[in-house]
């Protein structure tokens, strides 16, 4: 019997001939990713009674969360994790202004095909989409790797999503993702290894893959993981420089579930208020009227995201009483957006950029909503409250949808601006 | 040794429509507006405070309390916070039908006493806010107000070993790491 993605790479890491599901194995990561939790896991780290962590080679840490500091007490927290990183002498220490840390990891060369990524951060396994096994974990366990350099893991059962078909225009990843979370459910993929496969996923980009294993999380997966091939190759071709050893499952594997999607019908999707899984097409929610509307985050911050906003809204404006919130996922993707000319036609359309980092899609800072407010967002969450006041209202949709919205003031489907 | 069985108040997480909830995720257990908290005994007083109906939650428990929701509690963000609150108010147990994964990992490896229920959801008739509650975590039987006995799963090889050293850091000691 052949072995999945999970099985094989948890063998491999654990030094064993061959692993189950359900197994539990004691296995070293590659790499460790925090983000400003950094000062309450450095804090836990203390509390063990160890002085240095076990290898500071593994340690990625990416101040995203609430960046620049909305007030003193995140202000602390970053001198805290400021201190921590120059004090442990770790070197991946990624401050204020270069972006979110799932787009931050990969471009700057800590995510290879076969990696084992652990990293406190609920959208840790958006790095799948690399070929590597990566999975979110709590701050005692980072602290825990910190200490030990180890971790335990029980081996997941495997899901395989098989997608067919050429994507129609303004049908994204985006809500194909939001497609398969509302047939699945937010548990459906509980504690699951979701691989991606078909020829869909082949002829994706690397950003677009990404938006895949991101929202793996929405449907409870452990990590989600797209095969490596040429496209990964050559993204990750001057950011990763020693050799890997890629990790694919082999054609026999043994999976819980194979599922086949279609996207040769697709229509762009909405999830609507207050689940991820409360997904319908655009045209069931065209017209709500909008307050806001958000492009960016780790789920859809990319240039190509950017890209397609600026493709509906270059030489229009968004109607009045809308606000348009843009963030490039990293200063990387800044820096093209700008040579793009991306920013100069989304900020003459009326959109407020900011700065590279998760800006308000957690609801700290930089766009919170009043009571009764509605935002569209790219994000991946919609939960109640969870941008500001309770009684607000968030839908999730593709960088297009929350264009042609921004467009219209109101929901609209992107195929007809 | 801990004790293996523990007894309690029971809090039956239940929705506005008076139904077990389902899909209670992390920002309704401890919102983003206390992220910058890093004190664990702070945390406690922020328990569900954003969860429809359960705001004054966190006022009303009792040390040693046990809490009983639908499937897929805990879902969403990494948080431990939202295990850490439950902790810093001495909840003795959370009982649900299922667990998001990040947060079963958080609670076990913190200590935090949790038990899958499958099936939760079509019984959760028989239970009620004030029941007195005793769960074996050994064996998984869950035993209300002395008298009827239900089943849940018994905690995993790896989740008594923690439990029983304290947490994560304890039980790393205790193997001499």
């Amino acid at each position: 019997m052949g072995e999945t993605f999970a099985e094989k790479l948890l063998a491999r890491k654990a030094g064993l001939a061959g692993v189950v599901p359900g197994q539990i194995v004691v296995v070293q990561p590659d790499k460790l990713l925090t983000h400003d939790n950094t000062a309450a896991i450095s804090k836990k780290f203390y509390q063990i009674g160890v002085e240095r962590v076990a290898n500071p080679r593994i340690n990625v840490i990416v101040l995203d969360h609430v960046t620049p500091a909305a007030d003193e007490k995140y202000a602390t927290n970053h001198q805290v994790i400021r201190q921590f990183a120059a004090e442990q002498g770790i070197e991946a220490f990624y401050d204020v202004g270069e972006g979110i840390c799932h787009q931050v990891l990969p471009e700057k060369g800590h995510a290879w095909p076969g990696a084992l990524i652990v990293g406190s951060d609920s959208h840790t396994p958006t790095h799948g989409a690399f070929g590597a096994f990566a999975a979110g974990i709590g701050r005692t366990e980072a602290a825990a790797v910190m200490a030990t350099g180890n971790i335990w893991l029980r081996v997941p059962h495997s899901f395989r999503i098989v997608i067919r078909g050429a994507m129609p225009p303004r049908v994204t990843p985006k809500d194909l993702a939001l497609h398969i979370i509302g047939d699945l459910r937010a548990d459906g993929a509980d504690y699951r290894s979701v691989e991606f496969a078909g020829e869909t996923v082949r002829d994706m980009s690397v950003a677009g893959r990404m938006v895949l294993t991101n929202m793996v999380a929405e449907m409870g997966g452990k990590n989600g993981v797209i095969e490596p091939d040429d496209k990964t190759r050559a993204w990750l071709q001057g950011r990763v420089t020693h050799e890997y050893e890629e990790i694919h499952a082999d054609p026999d594997a043994s999976y819980e579930r194979v599922i086949e999607y279609n996207v040769s019908g697709l229509a762009p999707q909405v999830a609507k208020p207050h689940t991820v899984d409360n997904v319908v097409p655009v045209t069931e929610t065209a017209g709500i009227p909008i307050d806001q509307a958000l492009i960016g985050t780790c789920t859809n911050g990319r240039v190509e995201d950017l890209a397609a906003a600026a493709e509906i809204l270059r030489g229009r404006h968004i109607a009045p009483g809308v606000r348009l919130l843009v963030l490039p996922a990293s200063r990387e993707v800044l820096l093209q957006a700008v040579e793009q000319g991306l920013v100069s036609d989304l900020v003459a359309a009326g959109a407020t950029l900011l700065n590279p980092g998760c800006g308000p899609c957690l609801g700290a800072h930089q766009g919170c909503m009043a009571p009764g407010e509605t935002t569209i967002s790219t994000a991946n969450r919609n939960f109640k409250g969870r941008m500001g006041a309770k009684e607000a209202f968030i839908y999730l949709a593709s960088p297009a949808t929350v264009a042609a919205s921004a467009l219209t003031g109101a929901i609209t489907d992107p195929r007809e601006v | 040794m801990k004790e293996t069985t523990v007894k309690g108040r029971l809090w039956i997480l239940t929705n506005p429509a008076g139904k077990l909830y389902d899909d209670i995720d992390t920002d309704m257990i401890f919102h983003n507006r206390y992220l910058h908290i890093t004190d664990v005994a702070e945390m406690g007083q922020y328990a569900l405070d954003n969860l429809v109906g359960w705001k004054n939650f966190a006022r009303k428990a009792q040390a040693g309390d046990v809490i009983m929701a639908g499937p897929n509690f805990g879902s969403g963000s990494s948080r431990q916070q939202a295990v850490d609150c439950f902790r810093a108010l001495g909840i003795n147990a959370v009982i649900a039908e299922s667990f998001g994964a990040i947060y079963k990992r958080n609670a076990i490896n913190s200590g935090l006493p949790i038990v899958t229920m499958p099936g939760l959801s079509k019984i959760a008739g028989e239970f009620a806010t004030g029941d007195e509650l005793a769960v074996d975590f050994a064996t998984g039987e869950v035993v209300l107000n002395g008298e009827k006995r239900f089943q849940a799963e018994p905690f995993s090889g790896v989740q008594m070993d923690i439990y029983q050293a304290g947490d994560l850091f304890a039980y790393g000691e205790s193997l001499g790491a």
